[in-house]
């Protein structure tokens, strides 16, 4: 990849990541994102080493019972342990095909991908939810070449992180591994240029509103997007 | 059972018991493991769950896996402690999403890699190395076409690189790759048929 990800998700999430304590949705965007991003990998690991460090350096609970931890140890010993070597399955490459694209799908997001729901398409634009949400909304959405967005306003948070491809807006341009993150109230025309198309995951939390001419009479575009 | 209050571990130590455990099913390494862990991951449950039961459901699940996956360990990629830590973060967030109980959900598995990342072209031979010294393979690296089992003695147990292979053996270094890739497959199907 020549590509270099400029965007990444910031130090709070990262640790949630890694603590297990982001909502899934997120935690789907950023496991994805690190797949893609060898800096942020090695971030990772060192957190991972921290929380080990932290895990072995703990006062050990007082209220434990000799007994039970006795037991406990009993029944695991008596289970049979797993045969190696394990071979590690390579999981086949995952890929999506839209706009007679095919896209390579990181590991992360590789599982859910494979279950996205019909593409709806509109214009240059086309979208597939994954069957992921919670609360949120995660959907991928393809851009093809030289199209743009409606300037739209977000209501809620928007995490767009790119698969493949680029898309800019107002504040810059991203390439695949970037992470975008919209807090309520941004306003941005996202675009792709004349010669190269583009992939993201999108997770929204709440509809987008779209600001401008007829657009904003058909705002039932927000169905499309959510 | 003895709990350490105030460990003094020894560094690899717990290293050395995950791998006792994974080569015997060492059950006096994985006691002591069990000793040192257990209490500790019992008051890292408590601060994520507040709540007893499901702590100590937390350090069931964990310990059985680090006695079922020992072998899964990898020393390379950091210590006994983080491997440990990242089951339990596992145990704990797949715990918590089991409640909802759907089938596509997102899971552990898809959200940590545990360091599990594409690797450079030789790296994945390394693993190799210390199976290849395992008896279950001896007898199969002698069963090697001599050519192939030339270049894998001088790789793996004299630990040369390829390009002093091919120029040792004054062969092209593409053959030397791929008399490795053909062993490794040779190997690797002969374990398989051992196994099932
Ligand atoms: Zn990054
Ligand atoms: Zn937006």
């Amino acid at each position: 990849m020549t590509h270099a990800v400029k965007y990444h998700p910031g130090m709070m999430l990262m640790e949630q990541y890694v603590e297990g304590t982001l909502s899934a949705d997120v935690a789907l965007a950023v496991a994805t994102h690190i797949d893609l991003c060898p800096h942020c990998q090695r971030l990772c690991q060192d957190l991972h080493n921290d929380h080990g460090s932290q895990l072995a350096q703990l006062e050990p609970a007082l209220s434990h019972n000799e007994t039970e931890f006795e037991q406990m140890l009993a029944f695991i010993t008596e289970q049979a342990p797993q045969q190696k070597p394990v071979k590690r399955v390579q999981g086949e490459m995952v890929t999506v095909t839209i706009n007679n694209r095919e896209f390579k799908i990181p590991r992360a997001l590789s599982r859910m991908a494979q279950q996205h729901g019909k593409w709806l398409q509109l214009g240059g634009i086309a979208t597939a939810k994954l069957p992921a949400g919670d609360k949120l909304h995660v959907s991928l959405l393809y851009i093809n070449k030289g199209t743009e967005v409606p300037n739209h306003t977000h209501l809620g948070m928007e995490l767009t992180l790119v698969l493949s491809g680029r898309i800019c807006d107002e504040n810059g341009e991203y390439g695949a591994g970037d992470l975008l993150i919209n807090s309520p109230d941004d306003t941005h025309t996202p675009h792709t240029k004349a010669d190269e198309d583009c992939l993201c995951l999108s997770v929204l939390s709440a509809p987008l509103k779209f600001n401008k001419g007829l657009v904003r009479l058909l705002n039932p575009l927000q169905q499309f997007f959510y | 059972m003895t709990i350490s209050a105030e460990p003094h571990i020894r560094s690899g130590q717990w290293e050395d018991a995950l791998t006792f455990v994974a080569v015997n099913a060492d059950k006096a390494a994985y006691a002591e493991l069990f000793s040192y862990f257990a209490p500790r991951l019992k008051a890292f449950g408590m601060k994520m769950f507040g709540n007893e039961q499901q702590a100590l459901e937390m350090v069931q699940d964990t310990m059985l896996n680090v006695w079922k996956k020992a072998s899964l360990f990898d020393a390379s990629r950091g210590c006994a402690s983080t491997w440990i830590f990242t089951i339990a973060r596992n145990v704990r967030f797949d715990m918590l999403r089991k409640k909802q109980s759907r089938k596509d959900d997102i899971s552990a598995d898809d959200l940590w890699a545990d360091g599990d990342y594409p690797e450079q072209e030789d790296s994945s031979s390394d693993k190799w190395e210390t199976m290849l010294l395992s008896e279950k393979l001896a007898p199969h690296f002698d069963s090697l076409p001599p050519a192939q089992r030339l270049v894998m003695q001088k790789v793996y147990l004299e630990e040369k690189s390829h390009q002093e292979v091919s120029d040792e053996l004054d062969i092209p270094l593409g053959t030397v790759k791929s008399r490795i890739r053909l062993a490794l497959d040779r190997l690797r199907e002969a374990l398989d048929d051992t196994r099932s």
